[in-house]
């Protein structure tokens, strides 16, 4: 199974979801920023399907990383973690490619459902672009 | 877009399209049924929350900006889902729906994000000067009690910082970081709140304030008093003038300021508006922090020989007094005593008209005040009841020559009557402790819980009695937790009960040593009744007393949160997309999110409806369900919802080709018992649904008829169901989906409509409500319309809800035409809880016998 790439600058929020994840039988990468996350991903996209990512984070923000990273790799379905005071943020989000959203503090149990459906549909177009070819 | 390999509008065109593959066939298939699902998920999220949006804007519970701004934006976002979904779907249709969504969203924003506008005006401006005309400028307490000086009555003198100081003392980083503190606090922690208020305090108390500002204060100073005078400073809050909303008590006053301590003394009452009190009666309000803004009055200190707290009328009245005495609390000295709870008080009751005081209740040998002073203050308070035009609450000091100040008038918070019940010898049980003053009527039943310090106020339980020593203000977050409050020492005329009469939480304070006598008699265990009205303390539960529960209004009627829920509902949950056959049904006539969600969802399901005769694709055609049961059934596959091997051809399924599981589920519902036929109607049943069709073309009897022979259409996969039907004049849909991953489950049932008139079409909807809440169904209901949901609950409990669906869904058909009967009703709904037991059991006893047949025999 393709791994989850956690990207927050809030490290306890990285570790808690790990450990989370991971019990549910996800594997996961961390990155603090925008930067390790795109230097992960030149190395590890294949092996990727669901990016977990926060609007918040100090230098490039959450929606501005999603663009780049969708630039390069546009199979991967990014899921967009935001705060009461970044709500409105999360709607460009959306517009500009999210998956879908989840509210901080985190329902797991939403969390989960959400990856779920990233990954149907991230493998619904892995399966669709394959048989154009 | 990647999803499709194949220019599907090709398959639109006039021409004989190129024949697909069963696979290239397949794949377009299966990509538009997840998007339907993933449409279908939209839907159901936004129609939730928007459901959950109007329970918080009619219900009686507080909220908060921030919670709203969360249901919003997910309304937002699944509405920008279900378009986007759909334009995938429908392939070039529809585009201007996005134009919709935008023009809407960009509506919402100003109204979601509006500030007050705050008048500018000079820092400093004298309390002779001030009248309600300066309430923006100098904050409600302040403009008021300028008002009493040009009444004539005697106040103190003094200046007052205006809200044009305050916001240049809080200068762009501290309020920056205050707002940031102010977002982390969840008012529902209170050792969180507590935590939060202090570092927010301290901030405050820690700022200097601008040394030009600091100039021009002691330039007032000077001139408005003597170097060694003594003032106190007070709090005066913009944004409090709205009815009913006391903010009584809730920020600092501090008293004997020299000219010294001036700056601290101001910083401490610009301080308070963070203070636990604050937050949590704001919150509770809806108040949003950015509503407030604090002024300070800088007033000489009155060297007061006794001081109190008027009431021009009763609060607590029964409907026979009206409230026409005066009730009048008196301590010795200042009167913080009074206000704060921590004194006993002399009472004494006035008649205002001939004045005659009608009952002292003293504290001492002698009365603290004389007739005189009693008279005086009787005529001042008429004064002011009669120019604001509202009872008051009146602080007021004599100074040691006798003469009268009025410290403050507030409008009085009134409570409502309650039904008057009869105690003494015709209560049945005797109370455990009778006494102390009523400061809030009601009664209420929990457990006794005793708070002594703000560390314990974390773990004091929501609907537990608090008990107190004394009623101080700082007791004011757990209103909003406690259904009553009884405490040794205090008075009516206290912050604590003015606020516990607006919250119509019951309050008995100055009730002695009640604690003590509780606990001689081990009663301080277990659940009690505190009926504050009779000033009684009964063990367990005391319904005769509970009759005297509140039913309150919503705390939030007319705060500014309220507002602006109210002005942004008006673009989200109207729904002007009734009729799917209206020529009015297109993108362009979507004016609220609500009609885009309405507007998408029947879309879709036409696309996918259309799909298998677009495209030649008969697994996706609709077939006709062959059965005894009435009306035309027709089945959409959208997947794997039949058994295999069904012909392509075939234009025909019975039940048993179905396996789809809530269908089926469904199915089972509506063919447990045969349908009894439409039932008696009378005349008068019949002449309201010639008036409704008379009222409503679309119900006349040739358009009707159309519509009662309407296909009803079941859309199906393995896990998904979705049955629209079309019972004469009414509407009912059900929709399910079930997973072996609980939090992806879920079941909706809406019902709409009727030939009836609206009220027999509402008690058709009532009745549909009581039973399916009676199943565990989360019920909303406004007017006829009806809808009932469950989420994330296991398969089987699923299946047995989606046939008692499937059974009302066929037999409350045409029922609204006999609802005007009370009895017809009963009979209606002891016959449905009837047959749904026996359905359900029947259930039952198959599965078991399936169970028992299937295990190895021993």
């Amino acid at each position: 199974m393709k791994k989850i790439l956690l990207v927050d600058d809030e490290q306890e929020f990285r570790e808690i979801s790990g450990k989370f994840l991971a019990h549910r039988g996800f594997d996961t990468l961390q990155a603090d920023g925008c930067a390790t996350a795109l230097d992960l991903l030149a190395k590890e996209a294949n092996n990727v399907d669901v990016i977990i990512m926060d609007v918040s984070m100090p230098g490039k923000d959450g929606i501005a990383c999603m663009a780049e990273v969708k630039a390069t790799w546009p199979q991967l379905e990014v899921i967009i973690l935001t705060g009461h005071a970044s709500l409105s943020v999360s709607i460009t989000g959306m517009k500009q490619g999210a998956f879908d959203y989840c509210m901080k503090p985190v329902d797991y149990d939403e969390l989960l459902e959400k990856i779920a459906l990233a990954r149907e549909k991230a493998a619904r177009e892995e399966l669709t672009s394959e048989s154009i070819e | 877009m990647a999803l499709f390999p194949i220019n599907l509008k090709d398959f639109f065109s006039l021409e004989k399209p190129e024949p697909l593959s069963g696979e290239e066939l397949q794949t377009i298939f299966q990509n538009r049924y997840q998007l339907f699902r993933r449409l279908l998920t939209a839907n159901n999220n936004a129609l939730q929350a928007m459901a959950e949006l109007e329970r918080m804007y009619y219900g009686n519970s507080s909220y908060r900006m921030a919670e709203i701004n969360s249901k919003i934006t997910a309304i937002q976002i699944n509405v920008y889902k279900m378009v986007n979904s759909l334009l995938e779907m429908a392939e070039g249709k529809y585009t201007g729906l996005e134009t919709i969504l935008d023009q809407i969203s960009h509506s919402l924003e100003p109204i979601l994000n509006q500030k007050p506008e705050r008048q500018q005006g000079p820092f400093i401006m004298p309390l002779s000067e001030v009248s309600l005309e300066e309430r923006e400028l100098v904050g409600e307490k302040m403009a008021r009690l300028g008002e009493v000086g040009r009444l004539g009555l005697p106040i103190p003198t003094g200046f007052i910082l205006t809200a044009s100081a305050t916001q240049e003392f809080l200068n762009t980083e501290l309020i920056d970081e205050i707002n940031r503190q102010l977002q982390i606090i969840d008012p529902e922690n209170l050792d969180g709140l507590y935590a939060g208020c202090h570092t927010m305090q301290e901030l405050v108390r820690d700022t200097a304030i601008p040394s030009s500002l600091m100039e021009e204060i002691y330039a007032s100073f000077d001139l408005f008093f003597k170097k060694d005078q003594k003032i106190a400073t007070r709090s005066s809050a913009l944004g409090e003038d709205s009815a009913g909303v006391s903010f009584a008590g809730l920020y600092a006053t501090v008293l004997n300021v020299g000219r010294k301590e001036l700056a601290a003394g101001i910083r401490e009452v610009i301080a308070s508006k963070y203070c636990p009190r604050a937050i949590a009666y704001r919150r509770r309000r809806g108040y949003r922090h950015v509503d407030i803004e604090m002024c300070v009055g800088c007033v000489a200190m009155v060297n007061a020989a006794v001081s109190g707290v008027l009431y021009t009328r009763n609060p607590n009245a029964t409907q026979e007094d009206k409230g026409e005495e005066m009730r009048c609390n008196a301590v010795e000295g200042i009167g913080r005593g009074v206000v704060d709870g921590t004194r006993d008080a002399d009472l004494y009751i006035l008649r205002q008209e001939p004045f005659s005081v009608m009952e002292r209740r003293l504290t001492g040998e002698h009365p603290l005040l004389k007739e005189a002073q009693l008279q005086e203050l009787s005529a001042a308070g008429r004064k002011l009841e009669k120019h604001f035009a509202a009872p008051q609450d009146v602080e007021w000091s004599f100074d040691h020559d006798g003469h009268l100040f009025i410290l403050q008038s507030r409008p009085l918070q009134m409570q409502e009557h309650h039904e008057v019940v009869e105690t003494g010898n015709n209560h049945p049980a005797a109370p455990l402790y009778h006494g102390g003053i009523t400061a809030s009527d009601g009664a209420c039943c929990g457990r006794l819980v005793r708070v002594d310090k703000a560390k314990q106020a974390g773990a004091f339980p929501a609907d537990a009695i608090l008990y107190v020593e004394y009623p101080l203000p700082e007791w004011a977050p757990l209103l909003n937790r406690a259904a009553g409050i009884f405490s040794s020492g205090g008075n009516e005329a206290g912050h604590l009960a003015t606020v516990s009469r607006e919250f119509g939480i019951p309050a008995l304070f100055g009730c002695g040593d009640v604690w003590k006598k509780l606990e001689e008699k081990h009663a301080t265990e277990g659940e009690f009744t505190l009926d504050a009205t009779a000033r009684s303390i009964y063990p367990g539960r005391d319904e005769i007393a509970l009759r005297r529960q509140h039913v309150m209004p919503s705390p939030m009627t007319g705060s500014p949160v309220q507002l602006i829920l109210s002005e942004a509902l008006q673009l989200i949950t109207p729904l002007n997309l009734n009729d799917p056959d209206s020529i009015r049904f297109k993108s362009t006539f979507c004016e609220t999110l609500h009609d885009i969600t309405r507007f998408c969802h029947e879309k879709s399901v036409v696309v996918m409806f259309n799909f298998g005769n677009s495209h030649h694709f008969p697994q996706a055609a609709a077939k006709r369900l062959t059965a005894d049961v009435p009306l035309e059934w027709w089945v959409i596959n959208l997947a794997d919802g039949l058994r295999e091997g069904i012909g392509k051809e075939k234009k025909t399924v019975s039940i048993e080709d179905v396996v789809s599981v809530p269908m089926l589920a469904i199915w089972r519902g509506i063919a447990a018992f045969p349908w009894e036929g439409p039932p008696p109607v009378s005349i008068r049943g019949l002449g309201s649904i010639i008036f409704q069709s008379t009222m409503r073309p679309e119900l006349s009897p040739d358009v009707a008829a159309t519509k009662l022979n309407a296909r009803n259409f079941f859309l199906i996969s393995k896990y998904f169901c979705n049955l629209g039907v079309r019972l004469g004049y009414h509407y009912a849909m059900i929709e399910a989906w079930l997973s072996e991953l609980r939090t992806e489950s879920y079941l909706t049932f809406r019902f709409k409509g009727g030939a009836a008139d609206m009220q027999r079409k509402a008690v058709r909807a009532r009745l549909l409500a009581d039973i399916l809440e009676r199943w565990d169904f989360s019920v909303e209901l406004r007017g006829d319309a009806l809808l009932a949901r469950i989420k994330k609950m296991p398969m089987d409990f699923l299946e047995d809800r989606l046939m008692i669906l499937g059974y009302l869904s066929l037999h409350a058909r045409q029922l609204d035409m006999v609802m005007d009967r009370g009895e017809t009703v009963e009979k209606y709904r002891q016959k449905f809880l009837r047959e749904i037991d026996e359905m359900l059991a029947r259930e039952k006893m198959k599965k078991e016998t399936n169970n028992e047949k299937d295990s190895p025999r021993r």
